[in-house]
């Protein structure tokens, strides 16, 4: 077997042990090492390999932001930012047709400022949510899959882990790649407000009325948001404004988040404790992915494989619309039982470069960027598609009344919203790459 | 049984704790950084240098700037970080994978994968541990130090290795706990389910 060939069919091995539930971070790095073994005939290297990978992996400058905005995000719940943020939505929008739930999608994108994490965002505002808009005579599924879609709000608007992993893996600028998430992400929370005006029309009985509320009680409830704001434009700011990196940010912002939920009384010692572990817990599972990606990269990269399938990808002269058009199918496909991060590891470094290799009319760094939008967001849908979207489950499981299937149903009205917005995208470079400077 | 898995569950807990405890640190260090700079900037700049260059310098001799090195503690400490986070993860069935498929097979099949799952995790995590202490032995023996603060990198990876034979152990012990609930059919620890991230 040459040494491309044992490249090629490591794919399907990968798979079949993701398949059989091998841990995905295990499952990469069991196939690079043998991988490895087959193309250098002995473990030697990839044994080699090992004495530096993790070490240099885990203490990698620019992944250290994960675990600090995976604390800020579980700061940001302590300190009472998702019940504020949602209260303020919900006096604004909440009088309107199918209002409290433009607000839930609001209050997520206000939230999705402050947390890279789309679990963590969907979880957090369905506590404060889901009460409400039962309260208010939403229906269930159409609830649940609001707070479901929302929650992917976390990851498109800036801060997002899957974007820092993104830019490490294709060497680009994080700055560039979260100021260029800025206008895609409002569209996206834009997009499901349009879809839930369309879904209220269309079932006129799945919401209720509120009246609305006097506007001093509105003006004190936008108020109450100010440490958002100051949390978002500290960070955001600090990094735009060549201020500090990335990573720096990421501490300032969960420094204080970390000082605003003491203030308010959320951060007790418990409450502390509970936050470092689950931080340990999602840092860890996140690490140990990245470090099995790398060494499964490894491998691939001395089967040639990645350069191989691009030249073959450009030798078959297809439109690089057609081509790009497939890779996103790909990513949507695969969406549908996979997790976003797994799926960028395992896929960016193969696709990439081929993605590079066409001519879409734009400089490499910004073909590289608007792939890298474009990307997010195909991975984001696959949390909300049935049957298996990860955020489906966990906002249904904290609504025990409401049927799985009735979830599904309300959700495809977000998936459509999410399928205009690649389009548009696809179409129209622009709306991504307009804010970048040069 | 039950009690040595929460007394397993304690110890890798502590260990993710002391992680967390040290991922502040490192939060507050990068954000003293950040402030000594801003303050070792406004001391250089033409205003404070003019109207009171005698304080401004004396400042700045006092060390008011970035604190050196800062970038290499992150590192450093990151790396522990993630090392003492492990086993917590591992102990937690925290790893993220995919279901959808194995959920058709039958239970006791499901047991059986997930025992030779957890052996084949402890085989990786085991020469992980193993490699990462080659890596150690070569950097003490090589003398290697850090750019700025000029430490023994050694120290670091040492430290770093604390959490992986914790994680090795942590991957071994759950192995032996899952091979006993597939041979036995009584459950300890609850099964893998996909992770949160």
């Amino acid at each position: 077997m040459s040494n491309l060939e044992i490249g090629i069919y490591s794919f399907p091995a990968l798979l079949l042990l993701i398949f059989l539930r091998v841990p995905i971070g295990l499952a990469m790095f069991v196939t690079g090492f043998f991988g490895f073994y087959l193309v250098m005939g002995s473990t030697r290297l990839p044994l080699a390999q090992l004495k530096d990978l993790t070490y240099s992996t885990f203490s990698n400058y620019s992944l250290s932001i994960v675990p600090m905005f995976l604390l800020m995000g579980y700061f940001a719940t302590l300190g009472g930012m998702s019940k504020a943020l949602f209260k303020a939505a919900e006096g604004w929008l909440g009088h309107r047709k199918g209002g409290v739930a433009m607000a839930a999608i609001g209050a997520c994108a206000g939230f999705g400022a402050i947390c890279g994490s789309s679990l963590a965002t969907a979880a957090t505002m369905s506590r404060v949510a889901l009460p409400e808009l039962k309260r208010y005579g939403y229906e269930g599924g159409f609830s649940t899959a609001t707070l479901a879609a929302g929650g992917t709000l976390g990851i498109l608007i800036p801060p997002s882990v899957v974007l820092v992993i993104y830019a490490i893996l294709t060497e680009q600028n994080i700055a560039k790649l979260f100021l260029a998430a800025f206008v895609p992400g409002l569209l996206a929370a834009l997009g499901y407000m349009i879809a839930v005006s369309i879904y209220v029309r269309v079932n006129p009985k799945s919401a209720g009325v509120r009246p609305p509320i006097p506007m001093t009680e509105r003006v004190r409830a936008l108020i109450d948001v100010w440490p958002v704001l100051l949390v978002f434009i500290a960070v955001v700011g600090g990094i735009y404004g060549g201020i500090f990196t990335p990573t720096e940010g990421a501490a300032v912002g969960a420094l204080g988040t970390g000082l605003i939920a003491l203030l308010n009384g959320g951060l007790t010692w418990r409450t502390l404790l509970d936050s470092f572990a689950d931080t340990a817990r999602s840092s860890a599972m996140i690490f140990f992915i990245v470090f099995g990606a790398a060494f499964y990269n490894l491998f691939l990269a001395r089967t040639r494989v990645p350069q191989e399938l691009s030249n073959w990808v450009v030798e078959l002269g297809l439109a690089p619309i057609t081509v790009l058009a497939v890779i996103l199918v790909i990513y949507l496909l695969l969406g549908c039982f996979m997790d976003s991060l797994s799926m960028i590891l395992l896929t960016v470094p193969i696709f990439f470069p081929v993605v590079m290799a066409l001519d879409f009319g734009l400089s490499p760094e910004h073909t590289a960027i608007w792939f890298g939008i474009l990307v997010l967001i195909v991975v984001e849908v696959g949390l909300i598609t049935p049957p298996v979207g990860m955020n489906l489950f966990v906002i249904n499981a904290m609504d025990p009344d409401t049927p799985m299937v009735q979830t599904y149903r309300a959700v495809l009205y977000y998936v459509a919203s999410d399928l205009v917005r690649v389009v548009l995208l696809v179409a129209f470079p622009a709306i991504t790459l307009f804010l970048l400077p040069g | 049984m039950a009690g040595l898995h929460r007394f397993v569950l304690g110890i890798t807990r502590m260990m993710a704790l002391l992680g967390g405890i040290v991922l502040t640190a490192l939060i507050l260090i990068t954000c003293l950084s950040i402030l000594g700079r801003a303050a070792n900037t406004a001391l250089h700049s033409d205003l404070v240098m003019g109207a009171m260059p005698g304080l401004a310098q004396a400042l700045i001799d006092l060390g008011v700037g970035a604190i050196r090195g800062s970038y290499e503690l992150v590192e450093a400490g990151m790396a522990f970080c993630i090392f003492a986070f492990l086993p917590f993860c591992q102990v937690t069935a925290g790893h993220a994978s995919v279901d959808v498929f194995t959920n058709m097979l039958p239970r006791g099949a499901n047991r059986v994968l997930e025992a030779v799952i957890s052996v084949l995790f402890a085989v990786a995590l085991v020469t992980v541990a193993v490699q990462l202490y080659e890596g150690t032995t070569r950097k003490m023996s090589s003398g290697q130090t850090s750019l700025l603060l000029e430490f023994p990198i050694w120290w670091a990876y040492m430290a770093s290795l604390v959490g992986a034979v914790l994680a090795a152990a942590a991957g071994v012990y759950m192995a032996l706990l899952r091979l006993f609930e597939a041979t036995t059919g009584r459950i300890f620890a609850p099964n893998a389910v996909g992770a949160k991230h």
